[in-house]
């Protein structure tokens, strides 16, 4: 057991006191026992022992388990309250944003005691706004750090809204400069970069973006916004640790191009037609200079047929090229410049259509009155590829 | 917004409130309406299992299992039969500090609330906890049937439902080939694979203090977490601070720890962990977690100490 103590403001941390004994834990009526060896194990064996192991685990992946000893590390927040509250945006949860360093591709690395993955997000943001104007102009700056990825970003931002602030224009220009460590899947690494991580060579990836939009409230009934961005990456593009395997069957770890401008374009409009009936839709095309190029196509309609009864008819369809770098499983060639089998980069259609109905009548479902909900909702959805999946979900409340 | 939307691999989430939670589903994909598909399926899931073991519904398997409380076995599904034989193993391990009879509690001798201002005579307290034992839970393997053997017996999956719900959803969203993803019931979390990009993920631990604050994260995959604290619910009596928590051993709320945060393999036993830990004390019950294997532990104390397994490094 190891212990440290948080100071009073909840926040700040300090070792030093880690070891104080000023009060004991309270004692309760729980006594130290000695395990028995399957009592130790018990989650190894947990799902086992009753005889569904497929079913809860699906016996994918998640059934080999990862042996904690050392392999957990608790990273304590070191910034006080009030500056937080300001500049850091880091909500309890997942942080979506930077990567981390990945468990699986050595394990050796991740339990060797000189690893120490401390990552520090110091980032510091200003924003200054004049509501009579409708303006608002604000700028930022952060920095990441740990083992495999150190990253520095900043962004400047502006809005204005229209004179009868009907309509709002905003825009904002930003930049991530990384650097990372190429950690490559063991068996493609060279002797000189398995033994020690200040061999694994590094490499950069710099991000230059700017994203606009406008949003424009046409009359009471309709609401437009129009959203483009545009994005350019330079430096390392793909992932160390994703694997090719060639027409004669060699391996090699994907290869990209150093650049990557991306361009995706939006649109959306909402339309209340009456009290009863909103529409509800979203275009967007995306492309880049990998060649990818995708198409989103959503409507959405939702029909309040009386204030107990609501119908949701939906539809959306999305497509997208492959790039031009991308062939499947051992069939690129060894002569290819750049290669990936990265699924998430291949060719694909997809649509789905369905509906929703919501029953809400006061007196209860079929005159049951602790039966107050009723929600029925289904989607039949295809992708080319031959698949096809019909969903059914039934929402029931009962007060 | 658009930029995670749009480009490439991201995540879908959705959040929902099921079994009295709020749960957020997030999955990692290429293709964002196939993943609200994954996400619709996932709550389904759910779904299911809250009807399945909802006290609030008067002929759910739970309650028909309480009202023959004394009087008569009766026969489960097997999924509701297993759930409360591993129920009754953490019961075992926790030396019934974790019970599902708990909701044998007697609240006509005295009721835990915000306005208490002296605690109960300690034969009192014991009074209203007798009907809590595990041991009279009486299972029947090859009829399938649980049987209560003390009437006014209830049995309630409050300390594991969730942690079972949220695996369950990560089960069906792995069964329909989600590699990455995560499971948030309410901060017990089932996570696996990876973020888009190939990191692991980052969860935050909440500052018991300022419990929309983390005061550490940790970078993980494949692995549940699940934390419970006193700082929703609790009332200080004569300085001292005691959790909304009764100690099923003596009936009197549990004092001492503000928050208990345990990994594991899987989120039930996550979730199924984290209370009896916190009843159980620092000290037999970081005992018993450095004990076992696969599970790690944090603990803040009330003079806001940070304790933990051994397994876990600071940094």
């Amino acid at each position: 057991m190891r212990k440290l103590s948080l100071a009073a403001i909840g926040m700040y941390l300090s070792i030093l006191a880690a070891f104080s004994q000023s009060t004991k834990p309270a004692d309760t009526a729980y006594k130290n026992r000695t395990l028995t060896f399957e009592e130790a194990n018990f989650a190894s064996s947990y799902y086992s022992q009753n005889g569904n192991n497929s079913a809860v685990t699906g016996g994918i992946g998640s059934e080999k388990l990862a042996d904690l000893s050392n392999s957990i590390e608790l990273k304590l927040h070191k910034w006080d309250r009030k500056s937080r509250k300001h500049t850091f945006d880091f909500e309890l949860g997942v942080d979506h944003y930077t990567s981390a360093s990945s468990d699986m591709i050595d394990l050796k690395a991740n339990s060797s005691a000189s690893h120490a993955d401390t990552r520090v997000y110091p980032s510091a943001s200003w924003t200054v706004e004049n509501e009579t104007k409708g303006r608002s102009f604000g700028l930022g700056g952060s920095m990441s750090f740990e083992f495999d990825y150190q990253s520095f970003g900043g962004h400047l931002d502006f809005s204005q809204k229209t004179k009868d602030k009907s309509g709002e224009f905003s825009a904002k220009l930003f930049t991530y400069l990384d650097n990372l460590k190429l950690i490559y899947p063991i068996e493609l690494r060279t002797t000189t970069t398995t033994a020690r991580h200040e061999e694994y060579a590094t490499t950069g990836r710099n991000t230059f973006g700017s994203s606009f939009s406008y949003s424009q409230i046409i009359n009471e009934r309709l609401q437009v916004a129009f959203l483009l961005d545009l994005i350019s990456q330079s430096g390392y593009l793909g992932l160390p640790f994703h694997r090719v395997y060639f027409t004669d069957n060699s391996l090699k770890v994907e290869n990209l191009p150093g650049n990557r401008f991306k361009l995706p374009l939006g649109f959306r409009a909402n339309y209340f037609l009456g009290d009863n009936l909103i529409l509800r839709s979203y275009y967007r095309y995306y492309m880049d200079d990998w060649g990818l190029r995708s198409h989103t196509f959503n409507l959405e309609t939702v029909i309040k047929l009386s204030p107990f009864f609501s119908a949701t008819p939906f539809y959306r369809y999305y497509t997208q090229s492959a790039v031009n770098y991308f062939a499947a499983y051992q069939a690129h060639k060894t002569t290819d410049q750049y290669y990936t089998s990265n699924y998430d980069l291949s060719e694909f259609a997809s649509q789905m259509f369905g509906m929703g109905i919501r029953l809400t009548p006061p007196s209860g479902i079929f005159g049951i009155e602790h039966f107050s909900m009723l929600e029925l909702r289904y989607g039949h959805y295809t992708k080319n590829n031959g698949m096809n999946s019909d969903i059914v979900s039934l929402n029931l409340r009962f007060k | 917004m658009l930029l995670n939307n749009i480009l490439e691999t991201g995540i879908r989430k959705r959040s929902v409130k099921l079994m009295g939670n709020r749960f957020e589903i997030s999955v990692v994909g290429d293709d964002p309406i196939l993943s609200d598909l994954h996400i619709d399926a996932a709550i389904t899931e759910i779904k299911r299992i809250e009807t399945m073991l909802t006290t609030y519904s008067p002929d759910s398997q739970t309650n028909r299992i309480n009202e023959n409380a004394g009087i008569a076995p009766i026969k489960v599904d097997r999924e509701v039969f297993d759930l409360v034989a591993r129920s009754l193993q953490i019961s075992n391990l926790t030396q019934g500090a974790f019970d599902i009879t708990y909701g044998s509690i007697d609240k006509s001798l005295w009721n835990f609330d915000q306005n208490m201002t002296v605690l109960p005579d300690a034969k009192t307290a014991r009074q209203q906890v007798r009907l809590i034992n595990y041991h009279n839970v009486i299972l029947d393997k090859n009829a399938c049937t649980v049987f209560l053997h003390e009437k006014g017996m209830r049995i309630g999956f409050g300390g594991i439902g969730k942690g079972y719900a949220a695996e369950r959803a990560k089960m069906v969203l792995q069964q329909r080939g989600v590699t990455s993803g995560i499971v948030n019931a309410s901060g017990d979390m089932a996570v696996w694979g990876y973020q888009p990009g190939g990191g692991n993920w980052t969860i935050g631990i909440a500052n018991p203090d300022a419990a929309q604050y983390p005061f550490s994260h940790l970078d993980i995959t494949d692995m549940a977490i699940a934390t419970s604290g006193n700082y929703e619910k609790f009332v200080m009596i004569d300085g001292k601070k005691y959790s909304h928590t009764i100690d099923p051993k003596t009936g009197l709320p549990v004092t001492g720890i503000k928050s208990v945060t345990i990994m594991a393999p899987n989120a039930e036993i996550a979730d199924a962990l984290t209370t009896p830990v916190m009843i159980m004390g620092i000290r037999a019950g970081m005992d018993l977690v450095r004990q076992l294997k696969y599970i790690a532990c944090i603990i803040i104390d009330d003079n806001n100490r940070v304790f933990t397994s051994k397994n876990i490094r600071l940094a």
